[in-house]
């Protein structure tokens, strides 16, 4: 298990995945055409009409292998074992190489091609997935079909790309859906593929030492809400709403209409909420929760809120359908946002302090309470369990025991290798003063001692896997099974 | 100890300036072409003790492969420019070229008449005639070409791909095709000298032959990685492949290899990347990434009988075709010749 590699030397590979039309060869052109001084090589999934001077562009045609008779896990890239094996012959290597990978393609075997020969083990220096989106198609594309969710699961790095095409609202909806299966990914939002080119070249993501830079939200408890805003309200009623962009205007006069509670406007003239409600169906309605808040500085007063907000949430809830009255209570309310312009009443007894606690982001819902704006607000990392494909991170400081830890990884990659895409960690082993670290790609592993701890308080264990259908309890048992 | 029969002797050394990929002899042994990595195309002199190189072409960023003309003083190259070319040897000049693919042609073969000249590219084999002129294009194969090997009749051409390796009848226009499947990636073709066998070494870490007569096949498990280096004794006897620092030899004679275990020879102290049998001999050349070229007689001695210090890693080793000299190219660029001196 603690295999140590040959470090000098290796010429660094970014992957680049996404589907047609996502801006991967526009990603691809800036690259080469920039002005960085490296000699790159490019991998290319067809025939490209590129050219650029002393940048080699191959053509290649994706052909899998699959070896240790038909394993899936240990797939690989029969074509990069050839094109890469020719490049390694000769003294002066390129400064980097890029594979592109067609649209459709399942990133694993590209990615394990690197794991499963010795000879490119030594060679070759995995840098980055890097995985292009379409932001203005990626949901319907999620929804379906599986490469898109395989794409978006082995990317280090997310370009979510052609933002001008979709509204802040759809972007931040889109991210969270991402960030449901990926919780480690770097997110870059772009137009054009443009970003700086240090962003995807040199990002170290499969370098040991480097191996977990995750999103700290990613590895917070989970609550069962996502933002929670501190409001000031006066004694009254008060109008809570949803529908589209906050700063929209829209017309919201045919409401007063309707005095049964019941709202049926349609909702063909929001058509950039067109793919709403694959990811969130709200049959039940969208919970929230309209707590009482204490005095005292906001921040920390909406922080006092958020234990009474689990508490609020673990119950069921009563419906409300459109028109009906909230009021502040210590449980939910499932509100029926099924449409735009939803709007409830919430009754003020006494004027102060509360706090409202939402599910779901209340950007992609419009949601907001008219004339109001919340003195403090807080997220939450999400943690949507609607996905096949999911993130789960576990964290706990105690020490493990390197046996147990070599038996349980061993069997977790024979029995979960082929649902399980990424996986890394950094673990603190008894009466090792270095940190354990490790990646994985399927049943591909790469563990080595690194860095020492700085001190024991700061000893952590932290696991991230991605794959299907994972269950986070087996893998917690699991890592429990393996304290010292 | 028994005293060995025959050494290698030094007769000369030339820097090519490039990594040397490939190397081909001229039948009589008096002349060598070579390939380099980063584009370099360099027909050579095996005089009396010295090497004279001179550069004929360059294929852009990397050559991939050369064959000598089996009867004539021609000799053919391909690179990355995806570019063919047919060569005279005697003034290094280009006679022809030829592209036929978008894809690189990394393998050439001359029949052993010398009257077609075998090429692949991605998928396709294309046949050639010996003023490079295409003769047919073959239809295209399940999967890309890993190597390319005519039986020593010359009516058969084998080409191995992942799920086997797949055998051309040279006879217009059917071309008649068996398959010799094997659900493995197969990286090496290798006719036995007499006509029996057909094996492969495979990218997971096995050799799989077959019995060409029956179709009857037969695996040997058992190696660290992938086989990618294999050769057939002169007599057809003995099958050498590498398996990392060891050299593993598989006794046909008998009842043949099934069952039984392999020779086994050690002396290497790194992973074995180039292996030769001396055609029509009994002499095995490999080298190693420990910088050490060896000489076995398999069989007979179980220690390596004689063994060079290389200047930089090995990466090409070819006999002459009469089996007298043998040629050691290296990934810094040098190449030098040695002659098998018998005692």
């Amino acid at each position: 298990m603690y295999d140590y590699m040959a470090t000098t030397d290796r010429v660094p590979v970014t992957v680049l995945t996404g589907f047609l039309g996502s801006g991967k060869t526009t990603l691809l052109n800036r690259i080469l055409s920039e002005n960085h001084g490296k000699r790159i090589a490019v991998i290319e999934n067809e025939f490209g009409e590129v050219g650029i001077d002393h940048q080699l562009v191959i053509g290649a045609e994706e052909e899998i292998f699959e070896t240790n008779n038909g394993c899936i896990c240990c797939t690989v890239r029969g074509d990069l074992l050839r094109i890469l094996g020719q490049l390694l012959k000769r003294r002066d290597k390129f400064d980097y190489i890029m594979v592109e990978t067609t649209g459709m393609a399942d990133p694993g075997p590209v990615a394990q091609t690197f794991f499963l020969d010795d000879e490119f083990k030594q060679q070759f220096l995995l840098d980055a997935i890097v995985t292009v989106i379409d932001a203005h198609h990626i949901e319907k594309h999620l929804d379906e079909m599986k490469e898109p969710g395989e794409q978006v699961a082995f990317a280090d790095v997310i370009l979510l790309n052609k933002i001008d095409l979709v509204g802040e609202a759809e972007l931040e909806r889109i991210e969270r859906r991402i960030r449901a299966i990926n919780g480690t990914a770097k997110i870059f939002r772009t137009r054009n593929a443009d970003l700086p080119i240090e962003r995807v070249l040199d990002v170290g993501a499969f370098d040991l030492d480097r191996a977990l830079a995750v999103d700290s939200a990613f590895l917070e408890p989970q609550y069962p809400f996502e933002w929670a805003g501190l409001y000031e309200l006066p004694a009254g009623r008060h109008e809570l709403r949803t529908g589209g962009d906050t700063h929209d205007h829209h017309d919201h006069h045919d409401h007063e209409h309707h005095h049964d509670g019941k709202c049926d406007h349609d909702d063909h003239h929001h058509h950039d909420h067109e793919h709403h409600g694959h990811d969130h169906a709200h049959e039940g309605g969208l919970a929230v929760a309209l707590l009482s808040a204490g005095a005292g500085e906001s921040t920390a007063a909406l922080a006092e809120c958020i234990e009474p907000a689990v508490r609020a949430f673990a119950e069921e809830g009563s419906q409300i359908a459109c028109g009906g009255t909230l009021k502040p209570a210590n449980t939910t309310y499932r509100v029926d946002v099924g449409h735009d312009g939803s709007h409830f009443h919430v009754e003020i007894a006494n004027a102060g302090r509360y706090a409202l606690v939402v599910e779901h982001a209340p950007i992609e819902f419009g949601l907001r309470i008219e004339g109001a704006k919340p003195i403090a607000e807080r997220r939450f990392a999400s943690h949507h369990h609607d996905e096949e494909i999911s993130s789960i991170g576990l964290t706990d400081p105690r020490a493990v025991d390197p046996n147990k830890l070599n038996d349980w990884l061993s069997y977790l990659l024979k029995s979960r290798g082929a649902d399980i895409f990424r996986m890394k960690g950094v673990v603190s082993i008894k009466g090792e003063p270095r940190r354990y670290v490790f990646h994985g790609v399927h049943m591909m592993f790469d563990g080595q001692l690194e860095r020492p701890w700085p001190a024991d308080a700061d000893r952590m264990n932290t696991l991230v896997f991605i794959g299907r259908n994972l269950d986070r309890q087996e893998l917690e048992a699991g890592f429990h099974s393996c304290f010292a | 100890m028994k005293t060995p029969p025959a050494l290698l002797e030094p007769r000369g050394k030339v820097a090519i300036d490039d990594y040397i990929v490939d190397i081909a002899w001229s039948t009589d042994g008096s002349r060598l072409a070579v390939a380099g990595g980063e584009g370099k195309i360099c027909s050579i002199e095996n005089g009396e003790g010295s090497l004279a190189a001179s550069e004929v072409g360059s294929h852009g960023l990397g050559a991939l492969a050369v064959a000598w003309h089996p009867k004539n003083a021609m000799f053919v190259s391909s690179g990355q420019d995806c570019e063919v070319r047919l060569y005279d040897a005697t003034d290094g000049n280009v006679l022809v070229r030829q592209r036929p693919s978008k894809a690189w042609t990394t393998y050439l073969a001359f029949s052993p008449d010398g009257s077609q000249l075998a090429s692949a590219a991605g998928k396709q084999i294309s046949i050639w005639n010996e003023q490079l002129e295409l003769q047919h294009a073959l239809p295209p194969l399940e999967g890309a070409i890993a190597a390319l090997a005519f039986d020593k009749s010359g009516r058969d051409l084998a080409a191995a791909i992942n799920g086997g390796v797949v055998v051309h009848r040279l006879e217009a226009p059917r071309f008649p095709v068996r398959h010799y499947r094997w659900a493995a990636p197969c990286i090496t073709a290798n006719f036995s000298g007499n006509g029996k066998f057909l094996a492969t070494g495979t990218q997971d870490g096995s050799v799989h032959f077959w019995y060409l007569a029956t179709g009857r096949d037969s695996q040997m498990r058992g190696y660290p990685g992938k086989v990618d280096q294999l050769g057939w004794s002169g007599d057809s006897r003995y099958l050498a492949t590498a398996a990392a620092d060891r050299v593993v030899v598989w006794d046909f004679g008998g009842k043949g290899p099934e069952g039984s275990s392999p020779i086994q020879l050690s002396g290497h102290t790194d992973r074995i990347e180039c292996l030769a049998y001396q055609p029509r001999g009994s002499f095995l050349a490999t080298a190693g990434l420990d910088w050490r070229l060896s000489l076995w007689l398999p069989g007979k001695f179980s220690t390596a009988i004689d063994a060079h210090l290389t200047d930089s890693e090995p990466s090409c080793l070819r006999w002459s075709p009469d089996g007298r000299f043998l040629a050691l190219g290296e990934r810094k660029g040098k190449l030098s010749v040695f002659e098998l001196v018998r005692i």
